[in-house]
């Protein structure tokens, strides 16, 4: 029996030679220079005007006009609480009061004073953000089981399989990864603007758009085009499809094949597909289904929609409406609405995924 | 903790394990040019080595996933290291003892890891089982060895250490490690027969 030659007979993956290749040569261009990126003043516009907005909200006479709003384009009848969900799962929120988890009869819990947060892959454990900190949090009482201080930290996604899985984040608007206990921190890509996407299933392979435009699934596949205004990326449940959203476009990538195909659909702001593969998309005041070849509106109101989530079951749909201050909920032809959704959370509340199971153990 | 973990941060590293004159030239040559900003030595670096560092991760941790892990994590490692490493020494047999104690550490932790707990988990799948008929069986062989025993065999028998290079590469008493090595002889022939 020859012990080395059966040895070197294990097969090499070559795909994953490729992944890591594309990791440690960017590593190496890292350790050879440090860009920073100078402000867009266009972005210190935006905020002034933000807290422009918001000290006058906060003013009596603002806070009249914004009521006014509220009464003008919100949902009549809506529930005055969240007093449950319509569909089983836990969905996860995160916004001004922090990030909380909430469970099917209504009942909330708070994790901490994040502003962004997503779930594991098996919804045990939520990873969330603060300003200058990432951390891996228990979803039953907060109690923090890992933490990394990073500066601006962003868009924290967690992927993986059962036995082994991976964060990516952005940190000061560069792609990083951790593993899922913590540990091996480092950079993997250059800059980037919106939210990486982990593939579903066991590979871990990470979709993220380049700073100049192009959509990459690391080590494996880049797009030849470059795409302006990229809003988020959105994998289909079976891994075969990847959405780029764009302030003027949804191209629909199939990574496997490298064909992409465009659907102008202008003002999309937030896409989810359903467990069984169904997309929906936010698109200014209404919610449509997309079958594939065109849009079907499911519903619509006067205020701007601001994201939108799925049930685990796929029956129901989630989205918000931050000037009215609720949430709707859509499933068929049934639409619920609730209200005082900041009174509720502490703030207003974006959404950050809605997943399947009661709590472990 | 890992073997690099424990070096200070100024240290030169290096191994003396195995020496192959042929290899050392380039590899010398390599590691020079990508000292120097050489994008083009690195990749060639690490295609040279890749099968192996690969190969040795994936037979100590049965997990393809996690292999691929190890072995991206020691090659940035070996990244960051790269402007400290002693030319004079053997820059393979160095990145190999990073997997292979990344390996051992990994099986150790593998439950921390795990996002379910660690009840009753199948183990998964790896590309491994899907291939060639020898290399489904030995690493269906090895897989039931515990991660020290397999990290000796690997050391031994894909990475080519001697007996007392693997002793004290992994702190054992030398006589520990040729038990180990005929223990997983004996199991491999045992199934592979």
């Amino acid at each position: 029996m020859n012990v080395k030659r059966l040895l070197e007979r294990v097969p090499a993956d070559r795909e994953a030679e490729d992944r890591v290749w594309a990791i440690v040569r960017a590593a190496y261009a890292e350790r050879e220079h440090v860009r920073v990126r100078p402000r867009r003043r266009l972005m210190l516009v935006a905020v002034a005007l933000a807290v422009a907005v918001g000290a006058a909200a906060l003013s009596p006479p603002g806070r009249a006009v914004v009521d006014a709003v509220r009464r003008t384009i919100g949902i009549s009848h809506a529930a005055p609480a969240l007093f449950r969900l319509p569909a089983p799962g836990r969905l996860l929120v995160s916004g001004g009061g922090g990030t909380w988890v909430v469970s099917p009869d209504g009942s909330k819990r708070r994790l901490g004073g994040y502003a962004q947060a997503a779930w594991s892959p098996h919804g045990l454990y939520v990873i969330a953000a603060t300003a200058n900190e990432l951390a891996a949090v228990e979803p039953s009482d907060g109690a923090v089981r890992w933490s990394l201080a990073r500066p601006k930290v962003a868009f924290p996604r967690w992927g993986g399989s059962r036995t082994d899985t991976r964060v990516a984040y952005l940190s000061d608007g560069r792609l990083r990864v951790v593993a899922g206990d913590g540990t091996g921190d480092a950079a993997i890509g250059g800059n980037s603007r919106v939210a990486p996407a982990w593939r579903p299933g066991d590979r871990r392979q990470l979709a993220f758009v380049t700073s100049d435009g192009r959509v990459e699934l690391l080590g494996a596949w880049r797009s030849s085009r470059r795409y302006a205004d990229p809003r988020s990326l959105v994998w289909s449940p079976d891994g075969k499809s990847l959405l780029l959203v764009t302030a003027r476009q949804l191209v629909l990538f199939a990574p496997a094949s490298g064909h992409a195909r465009a659907l102008p659909l202008r003002g999309v702001t937030a896409a989810s597909f359903s467990r069984h593969g169904q997309l929906a998309i936010v698109r200014r005041n209404a919610v449509l289904l997309f079958d594939g070849e065109e849009a079907r509106t499911v519903f619509s109101t006067r205020g701007r929609l601001r994201g939108l989530e799925w049930s685990p079951n796929g029956s129901w749909l989630l989205t918000t409406l931050p000037a009215a201050d609720q949430w709707i909920f859509v499933g068929g032809r049934r639409v619920l609405a609730v209200s005082h959704i900041t009174r509720q959370f502490g703030g207003a509340a974006t959404l950050d995924g809605w997943v399947s199971g009661p709590y472990p153990g | 903790m890992g073997l690099i973990a424990q070096l200070p941060a100024n240290a030169i590293v290096g191994t003396t394990a195995y020496r192959r004159p042929e290899v050392d030239r380039r590899e010398t040559a390599l590691v020079r040019d990508a000292q120097r900003g050489s994008d083009r030595a690195l990749e060639q670096l690490f295609r040279l080595h890749w099968p192996r560092a690969y190969r040795a991760a994936l037979l100590v941790v049965d997990d393809a996933a996690a292999a691929e892990d190890i072995a991206q994590e020691s090659f940035l490692a070996a990244v960051r290291a790269l402007d400290r490493f002693d030319r004079r020494r053997p820059f393979g047999p160095w990145l190999h003892r990073i997997v292979v104690n990344r390996a051992i550490d990994w099986s150790r932790a593998r439950t921390l890891r795990r996002e379910l707990g660690g009840t009753a988990l199948p183990e998964p799948a790896t590309p491994v089982r899907e291939s060639g008929e020898h290399a489904e069986d030995i690493a269906a062989a090895l897989a039931e060895l515990g991660a020290e025993h397999r990290a000796v065999i690997v050391l031994r028998y894909l990475l080519d250490y001697t007996p007392g290079e693997i002793a004290e590469l992994l702190g054992l008493p030398r006589g520990t490690v040729n038990s180990r090595l005929r223990r997983g002889l004996d199991r491999l022939e045992e199934v592979l027969q």
